[in-house]
């Protein structure tokens, strides 16, 4: 799989597709969630951690 | 001669959570998208290759154009970083790297990917990179450089494991044109208008002293005299004339070296170990956990301790996970690696990053780190290659490993022989009298923005 590597590369080169099947079904095993809920959940982190950091900044701004 | 560090006249005073702990948490979250979406490559591989018809090799080749592209783009983005200031060459990055992610979605070729995922994302998340967020990091936090620059890194750890299951799940639920379409709009919605609104290059940006000190109140113009260590240079060429660049970025070679090859190589490994997924999954969690907490005790104990020998430590402490690699069996060899591995694998990272800073100041620290970054990205790529000839021709990683090993070893003598008492700032400074600037408060600084 040259070229691909994994997350726990150094700056952000490709995951390796074949180590991210593994994971991905280990997960899914784990969690047992089913795909849509999940987007919902990851999503719902990354879209509120920028809007708590703007809410703080512009709270300190108002103060 | 530059100017790095306030020394406010009178007593200095702080007050609340430090203006800069934003500056990171605004950063973090860029680099968590940036490294997300480069990372996220890998979970559409198969996609493109039933989609398009085409090998897991061709797919490689755009990924690895990336790889070289992302490496060379350092050097200069972070020039850019220097001269313009480092809060428009991340805004700017990121507003390009977000428009570029989006029409990957309308791609419907390799080349269309080569272009837009192998030279503009490659080349945009480079202005993402420790290059550019990590002179800003250093022009606001001096006290605190090593642990402040290890939570930015730990956000680029938190994306990969976010992000990039995430983009999978969404290529479940939906289409891989819309996983794309999803980043590049979150990354134009969200992560561009959070860095205008947050970041700033400057403390003085804010009317605040880096480390927080703050101007007192007297209404009185301060004079701030910056303090400087005996290896800060006007030119950037000019350091190249001194040890610590080369040994640092010598040492950071290494680190590439021995990151890609495991990053690229370790799959392999494993399947010739008859190591099991869930083994190798569980080794893996494992590694990234120990991962993210080592580098935040790193840069803790990098601020009260010499961070080079730190920096030793860590390359010998890696060179040991990479001979448990050669002489333990595979199942056991598996849990050392994960368990000494991850507690060095990014390390480097701040560490190399704080050294830099510390001994020619920020004014150029930006075209320093990126071309010890170009090195990094370099000697990764040529590594990877090397390793997959090595496996080729001898079908068995040993010999590898143990060159790896051994340059590791290499590495943390090299790093450990830096005398930082000698040229830090953080244990040096050039008499005031002998070369500073006065700065006030409506200065301007180099790379202000």
């Amino acid at each position: 799989m040259a070229g691909l590597s994994l997350p726990l590369a150094h700056h952000s080169e490709p995951i390796d597709p074949t180590l991210w099947e593994w994971l991905s079904t280990k997960m899914n095993h784990m969690l047992g969630v089913d795909s849509g809920s999940m987007v919902l959940i990851l999503g719902s982190i990354i879209v509120l951690f920028p809007i708590v950091v703007m809410v703080l900044v512009w709270r300190r701004r108002t103060d | 001669m530059s100017s790095d560090r306030a020394d406010v006249s009178g007593s200095p005073k702080k007050q609340g959570i430090y203006y800069g702990w934003y500056v990171i948490a605004a950063l973090f979250f860029a680099t968590f998208l940036a490294i997300g979406s480069r990372q996220g490559f890998g979970v559409f591989v198969k996609t493109w290759e039933q989609d398009w018809g085409i090998s897991t090799a061709t797919v490689s080749v755009a990924a690895s154009v990336g790889w070289l592209v992302n490496g060379v783009s350092q050097p200069f983005v972070g020039r850019l970083t220097d001269v313009y200031g480092g809060r428009r060459v991340v805004v700017i990055s990121l507003l390009i790297m977000a428009i570029a992610t989006i029409s990957v979605s309308y791609v419907t070729n390799i080349y269309g990917l080569i272009a837009l995922y192998g030279f503009v994302i490659s080349f945009a998340s480079g202005g993402i990179s420790p290059a550019t967020t990590g002179v800003i990091i250093a022009r606001w936090f001096e006290k605190k450089r090593g642990m402040a620059m290890a939570v930015l890194i730990a956000g680029g750890s938190v994306g990969g494991l976010i992000v990039v299951p995430f983009l999978s799940y969404v290529l479940m639920e939906f289409s891989w044109q819309t996983a794309y379409w999803l980043v590049g709009g979150l990354a134009l919605a969200l992560g561009v208008p959070l860095l205008l609104i947050v970041v700033r290059s400057n403390p003085e940006d804010m009317g605040l002293r880096i480390d927080g000190e703050i101007p007192s109140e007297s209404g009185e113009t301060e004079i701030v005299v910056r303090a400087v260590g005996p290896k800060f240079v006007e030119k950037w060429r000019d350091s190249l004339s001194s040890k610590p660049i080369w040994q640092l970025s010598i040492a950071y070679f290494v680190c590439g070296i021995t990151t890609a090859s495991i990053s690229v190589h370790f799959v392999r490994w494993a399947i010739s170990e008859d190591i099991s997924t869930g083994t190798a999954a569980l080794a893996f969690g494992v590694l990234s956990g120990i991962n993210a907490c080592g580098v935040l005790v790193v840069g803790l104990l990098s601020d009260r301790w010499q961070r080079k020998n730190l920096l030793g430590a860590v390359y010998l402490i890696r060179a040991l996970a990479f001979i448990s690699l050669i002489v333990l069996p595979g199942p056991s060899a598996i849990w050392a690696f994960a368990v000494i591995g991850g507690m060095s694998w990014l390390a480097t990272v701040p560490l190399t990053a704080s050294l830099t800073a510390d001994v020619y100041g920020v004014r150029n620290l930006g075209t320093l780190f990126g071309f010890a970054n170009m090195a990094h990205q370099l000697g990764g790529a040529a590594a990877v290659m090397l390793f997959g000839w090595a496996f080729t021709a001898w079908g068995s990683y040993d010999v590898p490993f143990a060159i790896g090993a051994l340059t590791l070893v290499g590495a943390g003598i090299v790093s450990l022989s830096i005398r930082e008492k000698k040229n830090s700032v953080r244990y040096v400074r050039v008499p005031v009298g002998a070369s500073v600037d006065l700065v006030t408060d409506d200065s301007s600084l180099q790379g202000r923005s």
